[in-house]
């Protein structure tokens, strides 16, 4: 079933029911669907089906007419994240080849072909202001979701219609959406929590508030904000939650409309879940777990009789149809769904992501406990959680190795109480090289989250018997420093 | 204090190659201090310094440079 279905049929069932809510701008069902008919009649002249289309804008109304009109043309939607650095943008919007960059005013500086710019506020006149809804295969690619790669450069994860249909539709009949529902929306829409926010909500008929940007800055505002527009249903990441557990104010004010909290992205620490489900008697919450090739492929409705606070909480049972499988020897997890990827797009172009059967072999650790749920141990490579965004330290590596000024270098990730892990840079450099000039470079190509929290210079790096780097001597050394 | 303060964000929140050119009224939220260095941030004050910082007066204002944390903390030590 293609991923819009059910929104057109919200649309035609109950066009008067809100749909968008940012600040103090509203839009009804009916609203929703006449600008993305406008927007779509003006994109159709661009695309074809199967294109690529950049959205540089920041999550809201704008950018989810954005993305209905890209998908009622056939398109593929690739949502940037503006705040990156120019060079990192720049590389995204190359390598996934666009056909077009939806934003608001004058093209931005990083951008080299400006011929590709569409200015929402200055679209060009045209006769058109209805194009029918295509006909979309469910292969066809709806979204590119560009993370950091473990080859040095960002990599895109493919999804098909069928993909986000799959997994939209799963959460909505499990979370129990319907069309009372007020759905808080923070995740910006390049990271794949959006995908729930936009997707689950319109189908089921529900409003998706926009949070505020820089409420999260300041988790008091935040949960008063999500009290005054009495959200029901919210998904976010660990990190965010504990911020809101230590200086929430939730004790002096619960949140009593909020019935449904949802977290992915990263280990939640018990005793931060065991405080906030004291704080929020009467929510329900669920561990969801997934990387964003598979979307969430594993969930645990929180038994909060359960909640030890030496005891990591499971993963829970397999979600969205999902096939699961340990590899014996390594204890890796591999996913079989309907959710899955179907490529990575490189240069234009996807690439096989999945083994034979269809599996996705995911670099996480994780074995079964005797109620048969599955528990999470850790990534068996190199891959690090900050915030719950991932980082793969071979990207900053590659970075790093292009400065003149370095030998060497190795990046870990070192622990860290708020974000789960950050990483730190250890480096060898060049007779006279200077930090000065690869600590700017660096703040220029990568995102704040990936940016090394330490750099420590040394005369050689730490090596096994075998010649490779000691990566959890080079973490112990860096964790002290 | 501005002393503790800056040891312990440069050391564990944001990596500056030259702390020492970094003003007592330069942005640290554009040094790239975030939502969860804000947080490691709060509970090292109320622990270093002995002091509760209200829920309400986790602003960005209040955390936006070394000056501005240093008023709102003494604001909280002498109160």
């Amino acid at each position: 079933m293609p991923l819009l279905t059910s929104f057109n049929l919200q649309c035609r069932n109950a066009p008067d029911r809100p749909a968008l809510i940012e600040g103090e701008r509203r839009m009804s069902y009916r609203e929703v669907m006449l600008s993305t008919e406008r927007l779509a009649a003006h994109l159709a002249a661009w695309l074809e089906p199967g294109s690529r289309v950049a959205l540089a804008m920041d999550r809201g109304i704008d950018a989810v007419i954005a993305i209905l009109s890209v998908l009622r043309c056939d398109a593929c939607y690739i949502p940037l994240d503006i705040k990156n650095p120019a060079r990192r943008l720049r590389f995204i919007v190359d390598n996934a080849v666009v056909h077009c960059i939806i934003g608001r005013g004058n093209p931005p500086e990083w951008l080299d072909t400006p011929a590709l710019w569409l200015d929402i506020d200055r679209l060009p006149e045209s006769a058109q202001s209805y194009y029918p809804p295509a006909a979309t295969d469910p292969e066809a690619l709806a979204a590119i979701l560009y993370t950091s790669g473990s080859t040095g450069t960002p990599k895109g994860v493919a999804l098909s219609h069928r993909a986000l249909h799959n997994f939209a539709d799963w959460a909505a009949r499990t979370f129990k959406l319907n069309a009372d529902d007020r759905i808080a929306s923070l995740a910006p829409f390049h990271f794949d929590l959006s995908v729930f926010d936009l997707f689950s909500s319109l189908s089921a008929g529900a409003s998706i508030n926009f949070v505020p940007a820089g409420l999260t800055l300041s988790p008091s505002r935040l949960t008063a904000w999500l009290r005054e527009q009495r959200i029901t249903v919210f998904y976010t990441v660990p990190s965010l939650l504990g911020f809101i557990v230590l200086k929430g104010g939730l004790t002096e004010q619960p949140l009593p409309d909020l019935t449904t909290l949802l977290f992915a992205g990263e280990v939640f620490p018990t005793p931060q879940l065991k405080k906030l489900c004291e704080l929020l008697p009467d929510t329900d919450f669920y561990n969801l777990y997934g990387p964003t090739e598979t979307n969430v492929c594993c969930y645990w409705p929180v038994d909060r009789k359960r909640l030890a606070n030496e005891q990591p909480i499971p993963i829970g049972h397999p979600a969205c149809g999902s096939e699961l499988k340990i590899d014996t020897e390594t204890g890796k997890l591999l996913v079989k769904s309907a959710n899955n990827l179907s490529g990575y797009w490189q240069q234009g172009q996807l690439t096989e992501a999945l083994e034979d059967g269809g599996y996705y072999r995911t670099g996480d650790k994780v074995s079964l406990n005797e109620r048969g749920e599955y528990c999470y141990h850790g990534r068996l490579d190199r891959m690090l959680k900050c915030s719950g965004y991932r980082v793969e330290p071979a990207e900053i590596e590659a970075l790093l190795m292009q400065c003149p000024e370095v030998a060497h270098c190795a990046v870990v990730g070192i622990s860290d109480s708020a974000s789960g892990q950050r990483p730190a840079a250890a480096l060898v450099l060049h007779p006279g090289g200077q930090l000065n000039a690869i600590v700017k470079t660096v703040k220029q190509a990568l995102p704040v989250y990936m940016q090394p929290c330490r750099f420590s210079v040394m005369d050689t790096l730490p090596l096994l018997d075998n010649g490779k780097t000691d990566y959890q001597i080079l973490q112990r050394q860096l964790e002290r420093y | 204090m501005k002393k503790k303060l800056r040891d312990f964000i440069f050391q564990e929140l944001v990596f500056i190659a030259e702390p020492n050119r970094f003003g007592d009224d330069d942005d640290l939220l554009e040094a790239g201090l975030d939502s969860m260095g804000i947080m490691r941030l709060i509970m090292y004050i109320e622990n270093e310094f002995g002091v509760t910082l209200p829920d309400t007066e986790i602003e960005p204002d209040n955390v936006q440079s070394f000056n501005t944390l240093e008023r709102w903390i003494l604001r909280h030590k002498n109160a």
